[in-house]
């Protein structure tokens, strides 16, 4: 492999990163330079709902600053990612646009659980160190501007993941309503953050500790990494010792002999906000060490780019971790994981033997693998309105690494494989999706409604199942000696929208075992 | 912490303090010292008192001309010595004036005889002239000078003229002969710098025979103003306020805000106004008034006004004999002619000591990185860059190579503003990215970085100096330079051009301090590590050579851990606001300054830390305005055999007795006292060593 170099943009809520990754066999993956604005579009996204003209401005006159940077390093390729403060424009469409235009860099407006699964990587690329603190129960705390995630482990295992409003730029609008001396203002966020904090622990946590907490984030970070060079620590701290760094952080760095001339102190309140925050974190949650790798969202955008290049030995396989989400959002609604395993196993033989006419990729699978696991959550709300409620429940449901569009593709699937399936008109223009989704969601739900079919509500009756496609045929044998009746009734219905989709003809075939 | 902040209160005593002006008298009355030095070589000793009146023209017109702004807005804040800005003039003003007697003795008693005996005679007086030597200035003032001279006459109609900051001219008093003879007119002739001040005159009896231009105007000033009576002729010449007044933030474009007030520095306010003894009273009247100049700041002069002309007078074809062989560097161990540079960096890193060690492998490190098909980036930082640089050159040809070039231009490097300009316009149309540094603050940081796309990645190499990029001031300057390309070294140079272009700044740093944010905490914090080790019975002690030390928090940090039993070595050159000596305060203090044939200019930094000694190498100096107003570096020498090359070099200028002055009590310097120990002068050694080495 020669020398690959790729850059990351992040157009965060309160600064921009610009950061060169370099890709060799010696060194795997290696940032080389790291260009960082403060720009803060948050504050007027967050207050006045869009970004006022002299921010986009300075926005693209830094983005054209990053490209010729990124021309000076003859980057391969770049992903410029954009977060909340551009997500949550009112003219998102218009800005993204204006920023393309003129600058030429496009920009991918992440939603918030790819933002964090971004960040989750980026830990991850810490290796090693990264896979042994999650081999015990662990807490990954993401601090942003807009809202905290908190996602749980065990033994290597995505136990939960969850978005609360805690950002710090929202924490700060909340102090600003309110005069005040720092005491007051850190009586007024601990009340805030606890009200929020205790429902989550209770319901998520049961009332048990975590050991680890890691932490992701821009504002302690930072010092931490600043910390850990001063005193050569390690990159972990116990809630003690960060504890007795409070006044650190609040101080920027600054330790003992006050009289020193100081660094200025920048973004002091986000600081103290961001330091109070992991405090009653680490103190809610029980967690004993708190671990900082010092990464950004660009070092997880850096990372995945070299994980789908196979650039990156990658030791930690992220595609469980998303199915891991979607089976406890199964588990919440009492779903079957016996007949979910089922459906999951018939669908994916079903996808693999289409491949060529289907033409989806590993995406996709994980998509298809997703929505048989989630596929009759709306029970719990409803039997009768099963479609429509499993559809809402994955629509406002966030999944760690999915996009928004994915989830939608995803709810829609579950919506149509109960129900007869709505055209174009009716799934595209009322989901806002474009051709391209739509049609994979029309392949997907062929293959799930037909893998359904073959479950038929009752249990598994088949001891094993064999698909394979010839030319326009696809033979789906079963091995059971169980009766197959009402599964062949269900199958035929499915059928045929199955071959509507991909112009083959799905058949069901028994076999009986004879003792 | 409440206790801490007490006793280092007590380290604040202003009577431990000097005032950092006159200090910086006491630095140049030891480089009169060296005109006064019968060891120095003839031409040497005139070198030296032309410096000294450079020197103090560009001391009256920044330093002095703050002070009298500050006077002038009723500012009374003392200084760390508990002056107030009056009192500090009135005591320039007083060490001034004896400076100049001494200057111009020198000249007078010394230099001058000694010159007539060398075979060369400073006609100083034209009516000195000989007959033949009279008429060949007189043919020269008809042929050269008249031409080019514009003379002024002051009356009702013509107010009185615009006379240049540092230009040289003859007042005269003249009267209308048409008129009644007790009413004179000023007029005014400025001496033209397009020609050289030091006439030759024709040879005879085996002596050379120079006169002064001005000498020669005065003689045919009648010439000028025909239809006048000369009453009387004396030359005068003024210094102004120079000090630019930049508003940053509201400036538009800080190329042209910088194009305005240079032009402006022409009508400062006059600070000095120097006339020759025994000028006619009534025309230092018309002087004083006009330019508007007070009695104590009026110098009286027994020679030749302006003694920069001595340079001028050094540079004469024929007296070789009396001035020292001129100084060749010698080529760097490591880099060998012909080599790649990169090669060779990449075999370890590399310290260079300028004067001693050649300045071109830095001058081939752009070079050879403005046509290597594999560099990707070039960035510089420019303070101050010679006439025809060949920097300037290489940079502008890697930018039409392809590479990305970009150069920090310090517009506001003081009297180089205008040279800078011209490199910025230059570089920029060579289509080099120029930037201007930080709002605010000068980048006096001296750093290169080439980003190189390699085999096996993407490498950074870097050189770090003490000195400007500069291959003139490099043969004169004593510097040291560091080539690494350790990836620390080259992420940290990245950040630092990255915080320069106007990016935020890194994480954290892995070896450099950067100025103004953590540099003199990380002073302190070395100082104070220091302290901590005394105090635990460690082994400390400290070693500093700065050109500068004045920085009040910095010197009560020396004071409170020498008092804690850090011994303390400091090399400074030039002003020190530390006194030395002082009971119960800075007793394992001592301070020694050299003056030498080279300017002694490389900042080094020597802690013992309980026996892993640091040594690390800087742009800045212990001075407020490094520490504070300017973007400055600290890099450390970490290859054991480099720290050992720097650390030679404070201990050869610790162990030098000839040109080394040991600081005073009181505050004056002496000499070292060289009995009973070996004569060893530490430039001479370090010239003899760079030669050995090679």
């Amino acid at each position: 492999m020669g020398i690959r170099i790729f850059a990351a943009i992040d157009v965060g809520s309160f600064e921009l990163t610009c950061r060169i990754f370099e890709y060799t066999a010696k060194n795997g993956m290696k940032a080389i330079d790291t260009l960082r604005y403060q720009l803060d579009l948050g504050n007027d996204t967050f207050t006045m709902g869009k970004i006022g003209k002299d921010k986009l401005d300075e926005l693209c006159s830094v983005l054209l600053s990053f490209r010729d940077a990124m021309r000076s390093y003859r980057v391969d390729t770049y992903r410029a990612c954009g977060t909340s403060a551009i997500r949550e424009t009112e003219n998102t469409m218009i800005l993204l646009d204006q920023i393309t235009q003129r600058t030429g860099i496009k920009i991918e407006v992440l939603s918030n659980s790819e933002q964090r699964f971004l960040n989750y990587k980026a830990a991850a690329s810490k290796g090693q160190e990264f896979r042994k603190i999650l081999e015990k129960k662990t807490a990954i705390l993401d601090i942003g501007g807009g809202s905290i995630q908190i996602s749980l482990f065990h033994e290597d295992t995505l136990t939960s993941t969850q978005n609360i409003g805690l950002g710090v730029l929202r924490l700060r609008e909340l102090l600003e309503r309110f005069a005040g001396n720092r005491e007051k203002h850190e009586r007024l966020l601990t009340e805030a953050i606890d009200g929020e904090l205790i429902s989550f622990q209770r319901l998520y946590l049961k009332n048990k500790n975590v050991e680890h907490m890691v932490l992701i984030d821009d504002y302690i970070s930072p010092r931490m990494v600043r910390l850990q060079k001063q005193k050569m620590q390690g990159m972990s701290m116990t809630y003690q010792q960060f504890c007795e760094n409070g006044e650190y952080f609040r101080n920027n760095g600054r330790v003992g002999r006050e009289w020193l001339p100081e660094i200025y102190e920048e973004g002091a309140d986000q600081v103290f906000i961001a330091s109070l925050l992991i405090r009653r974190c680490m103190k809610l949650m029980g967690a004993k060490v708190l671990w900082t790798p010092g990464v950004t969202l660009c070092d997880g955008i850096g990372y995945e780019y070299g994980q789908k290049k196979g650039l990156l030995e990658v030791g930690h396989d992220f595609e469980q971790d998303i199915l891991a989400c979607a089976l406890q959002i199964s588990k919440r609604y009492q779903g079957s994981p016996s007949q979910e395993e089922t459906l999951e196993t018939v669908c994916l033989l079903i996808f693999d033997s289409m491949k060529k006419i289907h033409g989806l990729n590993k995406r996709e699978r994980l998509l298809l693998r997703l929505s048989a696991i989630l596929h009759d959550c709306g029970k719990y709300i409803s039997i009768a309105n099963m479609a429509e409620c499993s559809y809402q429940i994955v629509l406002s449901t966030e999944m760690i690494g999915l996009s928004h569009r994915e989830r939608e593709m995803v709810a829609n699937i579950i919506r149509y494989h109960q129900k007869p399936f709505g055209y174009y008109e009716e799934v595209g223009a009322a989901a806002s999706l474009d051709r391209e989704a739509y049609m994979k969601i029309a392949k997907l739900t062929a293959i799930l409604k037909l893998g359904s079919a073959l479950d038929g509500g009752q249990g598994r009756k088949f001891e094993d199942v064999r698909v394979v496609r010839k030319e326009n045929l696809l033979m789906i044998t079963v091995h059971t000696n169980e009766d197959m009746t009402r599964e062949r009734g269900l199958f035929e219905r499915q059928a045929d929208f199955f071959e509507e989709v991909y112009s083959i003809r799905p058949l069901l075939r028994q076999k009986k075992t004879v003792y | 912490m409440k206790q801490e902040a007490t006793e280092r209160e007590t380290f604040l005593n202003p009577e431990y303090y000097r005032n950092r002006e006159l200090s910086w008298l006491q630095f140049n009355r030891r480089v009169l010292l060296e005109a006064r030095d019968k060891h120095n070589p003839l031409f040497e000793r005139l070198k030296f008192l032309s410096i000294t009146a450079s020197n103090l023209d560009e001391f009256f017109m920044v330093r002095v001309a703050s002070l009298q702004d500050m006077v002038n807005a009723g500012y009374q804040k003392r200084d760390i010595a508990g002056m107030s800005p009056k009192e500090q003039l009135e005591k320039i003003s007083k060490v001034t004036h004896e400076l100049v007697q001494l200057q111009y003795r020198t000249y007078n008693r010394s230099l001058i005889p000694l010159l007539i005996q060398s075979g060369l005679q400073v006609v100083g007086r034209h009516e000195d002239l000989t007959k033949e030597q009279a008429d060949y200035a007189d043919r020269y003032f008809e042929e050269t000078v008249y031409p080019v001279l514009t003379p002024m006459a002051v009356d009702s109609s013509r107010p009185f003229p615009l006379v240049r900051n540092k230009s040289l001219n003859i007042g005269a008093l003249i009267n209308d002969k048409k008129k009644n003879k007790k009413e004179v007119e000023f007029a005014m002739v400025q001496v033209p710098g397009v020609l050289p001040r030091v006439v030759l005159l024709p040879a005879g009896n085996g002596q050379r025979s120079v006169i002064l231009l001005e000498e020669i105007i005065e003689r045919n000033i009648g010439k000028l103003f025909l239809n006048y009576n000369i009453v009387c002729t004396y030359p005068f010449r003024i210094m102004r306020n120079a000090d630019l007044t930049i508003e940053e933030d509201e400036a538009e474009d800080l190329l042209k805000e910088i194009e305005k007030q240079i032009r402006k520095r022409q009508w400062g306010q006059v600070i000095r106004l120097e006339v020759e003894e025994g000028i006619d009273k009534k025309l230092l009247k018309v002087l004083k008034e006009s330019l508007e100049v007070s009695g104590e700041n009026i110098y009286f002069i027994d020679g030749p006004l302006d003694l920069t002309v001595l340079m001028k007078m050094y540079g004469l074809e024929g007296f070789d004999h009396l001035k020292k062989p001129p100084h060749v560097p010698a080529p760097v161990p490591e880099i060998k002619e012909g080599e790649d540079i990169f090669e060779c960096i990449r075999r370890g890193d590399i310290l260079m000591h300028h004067p001693y060690q050649t300045f071109t492998p830095v001058v081939n490190f752009i070079r050879q990185a403005s046509s290597d098909e594999d560099v990707l980036a070039i960035k510089q930082t420019l303070y101050r860059v010679s006439g025809n640089s060949p920097i300037i050159s290489a940079l502008e040809q890697a930018a039409e190579n392809g590479k990305q070039v970009t150069v920090l231009v310090e517009l506001k490097a003081r009297f180089d503003e205008e040279n800078n300009i011209v490199w910025a316009k230059r570089l920029e149309q060579a289509g080099c990215h120029v930037i201007y540094g930080l709002v605010g603050l000068k980048t006096h940081s001296k750093i290169t970085l080439v980003v190189r796309k390699e085999e096996d990645g993407i490498r950074r190499y870097v050189h770090l100096g003490t000195g400007n990029y500069n291959d003139a001031t490099a043969k004169l300057y004593t510097d040291v330079g560091l080539f690494t390309c350790k990836e620390a070294y080259g992420e940290d140079a990245t950040a630092v051009f990255n915080m320069l272009s106007g990016y935020s700044e890194p994480v954290s740093w892995n070896k450099l301090s950067v100025a103004p944010q953590w540099l003199k905490r990380r002073f302190l914090q070395l100082i104070y590590r220091e302290g901590e080790h005394a105090g635990k019975g460690r082994k400390a002690r400290i070693i500093a050579k700065v050109n500068s030390l004045c920085d009040r928090d910095v010197i009560a940090a020396l004071y409170e851990v020498s008092c804690k039993g850090v011994e303390i070595d400091l090399i400074v050159r030039g002003i020190c606001s530390l006194k030395t000596g002082i009971p119960g305060i800075s007793e394992n203090i001592r301070v020694r300054s050299i003056v030498g044939d080279f300017l002694e200019h490389s900042r080094i930094f020597y802690f013992e830390n309980n026996g892993s000694w640091e040594v690390y190498a800087s742009s800045a100096d212990w001075m407020p305005r490094n520490l504070e107003r300017r973007v400055e570096l600290l890099f450390p020498i970490e290859d054991q055999r480099l720290k050992r090359k720097a650390y030679h070099i404070l201990e050869g200028e610790l162990r030098d007795t000839i040109k080394a002055s040991l600081m005073q009590p009181d505050g004056s310097y002496e000499k070292v006292d060289r009995r009973g120990k070996e004569a060893y002068h530490s430039q001479e050694a370090f010239t003899r060593e760079a030669r050995e080495e090679r």
